[in-house]
């Protein structure tokens, strides 16, 4: 059961960090959060973590480099890298909305601010919310449920994520200019790559 | 690549939060998603080539375009009263019909909203062979002109007391119309005589159709069909008829390994643009090389393998100079030639070889009649075009010509031409260099081949005219109409026996020249002076001919033309100076079959009112079944809109002869209900039933449609095309087939027992009206339908052109030097650089199109008005732009000086723009600009307040039952005017294309001059289609009425008006504005009766006949006898 938990707040903590800025209650818990700085140790090091008031932290270091990461000079669509012309497909011919519509799920663009739902982090909170299905299940004992649903984390990761995020997460790591998103990239690369070992091995098993 | 993780991920469970609270949280799964899982609807096709499949066009839900660009339902769900802000899904009929925007007739698609019974968008037909689902920007410009704000919302007449051209016009209806030109045509052939049946004229523009309104005039007794073709093509056709008795090329462009294209079309503008261009693309895919040969860089010539700028006129130098190397190098295909030429009646002409000889065109005479000594005639007869020579005469360099002919050879027999338009129509004698091209690749054996060059009659479907078996009196396909016995000069003059189609465009010229007329009436022929009625059908004569001040002098004069309406949708030059111009409707407001050859196969479009055909497939029923089309575009609030089949049928049963004493009516009149006009359905069941039995056997056994009471015309008016016949090659190859004592040769019957062989191997055989015919060939044991010739061969040697005066040109030929071009000063263009003697003096190129621009209906398409702008200006070369000092932008005069006599016929002013893209010495700037109007707007009351009636009540709504249940009554009759929507009695005159201009004109000179640009508009009419014409940026001129300043120049032999000029360049004058033309048009006449009395080989005391018999003499039969002549001396 940690097990699940532990994936499930993973995702929703790293889909939250590549999907917009930060905002200063999330900023918090990345200030203060033991886990979160263990993760993370550059971010913890870092004087201005410590010193800077937050406000001041997100404008003047963390989200100019977000901007850049993820607006500017690096692009977190899946389609830009999988696309031969490198066009992000906006409309509905996009890979993964059938998949999210086959769930019922629908990306509120509102709240999300991307251009299409193929971003990094529209694509890790989906794995949060197949995560936290599979909680549900394995509260429930519906063993057939979880089992179905580790094969559509496994199938999506495998379909998705892993063919080009690693990619967007190693041109992140060596543009970014602050040790939160270096970390943050790193992290998320290690982590999607260790999640594909433990679905390997429950779908095997 | 990644070994071990160095952290223990399972740590993430201790986080102070939940993750879900960390979340963004982007996801819902409110009433968005449940709407988009409850709708039934199509999403993002996967590729742009997507239709859907033809079994559900009849309901098929798609999103709307306009919502598309917020991302689809996937981000806002189907639009639902839970769900309002999501995407809103057509509900569509989808009707296919044909384009008619230019002559290739695609298929398209209406995709009609059932919900406002309104046509959202045009698109491709799938389904059609040839344009694959394709359409140029002309086709989905369909849409714009079925809304188009001016359209002509109902029969208009002139206002009486006014004079044509005033621009009084007062509303009418189709009755008063027709009861008043029915009237003036029944009194006029009422009268029998032969001066009165050739009184009666009607005048197309372009037909797309393939035989109906020619049936129309058959069953009159009328020879005054009269076409725009010799503005067009004739001489494109002159050398299809010479050489294979033929109508035109049809080249297999998609499997060829060599488009050789001798102009801009085909792969530019037309003809047949789109599909050709679309096989022309294929073909290059698989390795095929391109050759545009043309004096301009068009869009093709650009993106081809060789450019070949060839002085216009001088293209059968080319040709000849290719022939001459085959030749001599010995790459001639011997077995076709010796099989498909017509070299023993060469070699069996004796006279003729002598001529030759005496003529120098051959330097020796062969030993023996052997194919041997006719190869060696040939060798020595096509010596003299050397690589100096073509080089000299076409000013080519010889580097590409050596290229040229290497791709020629390379290509073995898969070599695609067509002779179309640009060179051909341009130049007089042009018709040669087509000549000289079949000879070519005809020596290389690329005649008939896959991937080669074809002829037209074996790739095209003419049924149109032939749903007789549906009429009271005119037999299966026609067979009982008797032949007309008249031969009208007026359109078929005795100076150009072998004209390929009408002198149309000398219609106004020879109504005015009582000289001309006087001299052949003293002759003993019967010339009108006058027409009773003339009926052009969405043509613009006034515009597009040449010497169009000519036109107004005529057309203005109600003593020459009595009676005068144009059948026509928009406003134009032409209907300004009408007594009537009665609506009819476009692409999708019409029925046609259209067939073209554009491929090696036999298909036919079937065009369709679609508004018309979505009714009545929801289950409305018109009130007056012969008047439906024009119920059901009132209906859908197009206005009194009507189309032409209906019109003719109605016409002719109920105002020509409504008593049917003229023996007009039972032509016409149903079988199935006496009394009445045959129906659509009826005709083209007909049509289509009795003359295509592949079609009709598959649509008879169809399930779908086998128990419908018109199985043939259901099945096509849901398919919109049929392919009757694929991959026709070497046709001429087919053996003769037999079948219960008849012969069967290109579709014809004969008597197998009159079958006998003569001279040459030429099977004869007598038809049902027991006369001889020949219609095959035995070679090497073999009965062969062969060639549509005398010979049924290719004749290369034309015999019978010595019976009409015309022996020196038997051979394809072409001057050999100075001296030469004197003597066979017929086969020189008239803007020859030989005629270039001043220092400011050009050819000028004008028969090119733009390829959105191309015709009157078009004019008021917003989006092609707006790519169209600017894009005529006068395109000279650099270097002769720097040596007269003229800049990109300079307003300059363009004189125009007929080099047959002489004159010059006045000027225009256009802008120059300097290009390496042109010819030295040559200039180019297409004929199809400089469109006017007198006026902005005009306002014809529409009559709300005086009795007219609402079309109807429930909302339009094809799935309203009250909607489908009524129809307005008595429609076209005076009780029966309807309220025209959101019409306020005041249109405007192409207010997205055409600008306005004062013009003066006193019988002798006129002038043009612009006075006043377009501008942005709103209008209430179609508002929610035209909500962007307030966005008019541009002032509409689109270059000069350059055609009024151009005189005819009649080819002597084809006929064709030769287009281009001889110009004089100057700077403009103080006061010149571009758009400015001077007309001295007393000059142009002479430099009509100049070229008509110099060049001519006409009738004289010695004919026997008006033309040969055998070749074409397009639209009506003709009565043998009409043929024979005498003239008195």
């Amino acid at each position: 059961m940690d097990e699940i938990i532990a994936r499930s707040n993973l995702y929703a903590l790293l889909s939250r960090i590549l999907l917009q800025e930060l905002d200063v209650e999330r900023l918090e818990i990345l200030r203060n959060d033991e886990t979160v700085l263990e993760f993370m140790p550059h971010w913890r090091d870092w004087e201005p973590r410590r010193e800077t008031e937050a406000q001041k932290l997100l404008e003047e270091y963390l989200n100019p480099d977000f901007t850049n990461l993820s607006l500017l000079h690096l692009v977190p669509y899946e389609t830009f890298y999988t696309r031969s012309d490198q066009m992000i497909e906006t409309g509905g011919a996009n890979p993964v909305t059938d998949i999210y519509s086959a769930y019922d799920f629908l990306v509120d663009y509102e709240v999300a601010r991307v251009v299409s739902a193929d971003h990094i982090g529209i694509e890790m909170e989906f794995m949060h919310h197949l995560c936290e299905a599979q909680l549900k299940a394995m509260e429930e004992s519906d063993q057939e449920a979880v089992q179905e649903l580790i094969r559509v984390q496994h199938q999506f990761l495998n379909t998705h994520l892993l063919r080009w995020a690693p990619m967007y997460l190693i041109n992140m790591k060596y543009e970014s200019r602050t040790p939160l998103y270096y970390d943050s990239a790193e992290m998320a690369l290690e982590f999607i790559l260790s999640d594909n070992e433990t679905l390997s091995a429950l779908v095997q098993a | 690549m990644y070994l071990e993780s160095r952290r223990t991920f399972l740590k993430g469970t201790a986080l102070t939060v939940a993750g879900a609270a960390i979340a963004k949280g982007v996801f819902s799964t409110d009433a968005a998603a449940e709407s988009v899982k409850a709708s039934k609807f199509t999403n993002t096709p996967d590729s742009l080539s997507f239709y859907p499949p033809q079994d559900q066009w009849n309901s098929f839900q798609e999103l709307d375009g306009v919502d598309w660009k917020r991302g689809g339902i996937d981000r806002h769900g189907v639009q639902s009263e839970e769900n309002p802000e999501g995407i809103y899904v057509n509900d569509y009929m989808i009707v296919p019909t044909a384009c008619s925007n230019c002559e290739a007739s695609c298929g398209l698609t209406a995709w009609i909203d059932k919900k406002t019974f309104t046509v959202k968008k045009y698109m491709g037909n799938p389904l059609h062979p040839a344009s694959r689902g394709r359409n140029c920007a002309k086709g989905y410009a369909v849409q714009s002109q079925m809304y188009d704000p001016d359209r002509i919302p109902f029969p208009l007449k002139r206002a009486p007391g006014s004079k044509r051209g005033e621009g009084k016009w007062i509303r009418t209806t189709w009755d008063e119309a027709m009861s008043t030109i029915g009237k003036k045509m029944a009194d006029t052939i009422r009268k029998g005589d032969d001066l009165s049946k050739k009184s009666v004229m009607y005048h197309v523009g372009r037909p797309n159709e393939n035989g109906f309104v020619p049936q129309i005039w058959e069953t009159l007794g009328l020879d005054s069909y009269n076409s725009h073709t010799n503005i067009c093509s004739s001489n494109g056709r002159t050398p299809t008829i010479w050489t294979a008795n033929d109508d035109r090329t049809s080249p297999d462009w998609a499997n060829a390994k060599l488009i050789f294209l001798n102009s801009s079309h085909a792969a530019d503008a037309g003809h047949y643009f789109q599909q050709s261009a679309s096989f022309i693309a294929d073909a290059r895919k698989k390795g095929a090389k391109l050759v545009v040969m043309d004096p301009r860089m068009s869009n093709s010539a650009g993106m081809s393998d060789l450019w070949i700028a060839a002085w216009p006129g001088t293209e059968a130098a080319i040709y000849l100079y290719l022939a001459n190397r085959i030749l001599s190098e010995n790459m001639t295909d011997k077995k076709f030639v010796k099989k498909w030429f017509n070299w023993e009646t060469l070699m069996n002409d004796s006279e003729h070889l002598n001529f030759m000889f005496e003529k120098g065109q051959i330097n020796k005479l062969p030993v023996d009649r052997s194919f041997e000594s006719y190869m060696e005639l040939l060798k020595d007869m096509y010596a003299p075009y050397t690589l100096d020579y073509a080089v000299k005469e076409t000013h080519v360099p010889a580097y590409k010509l050596e290229k040229l002919y290497e791709m020629f050879i390379w290509a073995g027999d898969a070599i695609s031409t067509y002779i179309w338009r640009a060179a051909a129509a341009g130049n007089r004698g042009a018709w040669m260099g087509g000549r000289a091209a079949y000879f070519c690749i005809g020596l290389r054996g690329a005649i008939g081949t896959e991937g080669g060059t074809f002829f037209h009659h074996w790739h095209v479907i003419s049924v149109s005219g032939k749903g007789g078996s549906s009429t009271v009196g005119q037999g299966i396909a026609g067979a009982d109409v008797p032949k007309v016995k008249v031969w009208n000069e007026l359109t078929w003059p005795p100076e150009w026996p072998l004209s390929t189609y009408e002198l149309s465009y000398l219609l106004p010229h020879l109504l005015s020249d009582k000289e001309w007329q006087k001299k052949w009436n003293d002759r003993g022929l019967n010339v009108p002076s006058k027409l009773a009625v003339w009926i052009p059908r969405m043509y613009n004569p006034v515009w597009i001919n040449p010497d169009g001040f000519r036109w107004l002098e005529v057309l203005k004069n109600e003593e020459i033309m009595e009676l005068t309406m144009n059948l026509s949708p928009v406003w134009s030059e032409t209907n300004w100076y009408m007594d009537y111009v009665l609506p009819v409707g476009l692409a999708g407001e019409r029925h046609d079959q259209h067939s073209e050859a554009t491929m090696p196969a036999r298909w036919t479009s079937f065009r369709q009112p679609v508004l018309r055909v979505a009714l009545e497939k929801s289950g409305w029923k018109a009130k007056n079944p012969a008047r439906a089309t024009l119920e059901a575009h009132i209906k859908a609030g197009l206005g009194e809109v009507w189309e032409e089949n209906e019109f003719w049928f109605d016409l002719c049963v109920n105002y020509i002869d409504a008593d049917g004493s003229l023996g007009i009516k039972k032509m016409w009149e149903s079988k199935r209900h006496p009394g009445k006009p045959v129906t659509i359905a009826e005709w083209y069941d007909a049509a289509f039933g009795d003359n295509l039995p592949k079609l009709k056997e598959t649509a008879t056994n169809d399930p779908r449609y086998m128990n419908e009471e018109f199985p043939v015309y259901s099945y096509l008016r849901d398919y919109g095309v049929w392919m009757e016949e694929d991959k026709i090659f070497n046709a001429q190859e087919r053996e003769l087939k037999f079948e219960e004592g008849e012969v069967i040769s290109h579709g014809h019957k004969f008597a197998a027992s009159t079958m006998s062989i003569g001279a040459g191997g030429v099977i004869s055989a007598q038809d049902h009206h027991g006369k001889e015919k020949k219609i095959g060939i035995e070679i090497d044991g073999k009965k062969m339908e062969g060639f549509a010739t005398l010979t049924k061969k290719l004749e290369f040697y034309t015999q019978w052109a010595t019976d009409w005066h015309w022996r020196e040109y038997a051979m394809p030929f072409y001057p050999r030097n100075d001296e030469e071009k004197n003597q066979y000063i017929h086969l020189v263009s008239h803007v020859n650089h030989k005629y270039m003697t001043e220092e400011n003096a050009f050819a000028l190129n004008t028969v090119f199109r733009l390829p959105y621009n191309i015709h009157t209906r078009s004019a008021n398409s917003k989006h092609l008005m707006e790519i169209s702008q600017n894009h005529d200006p006068i395109w000279i070369s650099t270097k002769d732009a720097q040596r007269l000092g003229f800049k990109r932008g300079d307003a300059i005069r363009v004189r125009i000086v007929d080099t047959v006599s002489g004159l010059e016929g006045g000027h225009f002013v256009a802008m120059a723009v300097p290009t390496e893209g042109v010819l030295p010495g040559t200039l180019a700037c297409s004929h199809h600009g400089g469109r006017w109007k007198l006026t902005n707007a005009v306002t014809i009351p529409n009559g709300v307040s005086d009795g007219k009636v609402a079309p109807g009540v429930a909302p339009r709504d094809l799935n309203n039952k009250e909607f489908l249940a009524e129809s307005p009554a008595n429609v076209g009759k005076a009780g029966g005017q309807s309220i025209i929507d959101d019409y306020e009695g005041t249109t405007g005159l192409n207010s997205f294309g055409v600008p306005v201009a004062e013009i003066q004109m006193d019988g002798k000179v006129g002038k043009l001059k612009y006075v006043e640009g377009i501008k942005p508009f709103h209008t209430e009419r179609f508002a929610e289609y035209n909500r962007d014409s307030g966005n008019i940026w541009w002032d509409g001129l689109s270059g000069s009425w350059q055609n009024a300043v151009a005189a005819p120049h009649p080819d002597p032999v084809s006929g064709m008006h030769c287009w281009h000029h001889k110009v004089l360049l100057e700077p403009a004058q103080a006061g010149d504005k571009i758009g400015d033309i001077f007309v001295n048009y007393d000059n142009n006449f002479k430099v009509y009766q100049a070229w008509r009395d110099t060049l001519t080989r006409g009738l004289d005391s010695n004919s026997t006949l008006r033309r040969p018999r055998h070749i074409k003499r397009p639209w009506v039969n003709l009565d043998p006898s009409v043929y024979e002549v005498s003239i008195k001396s």
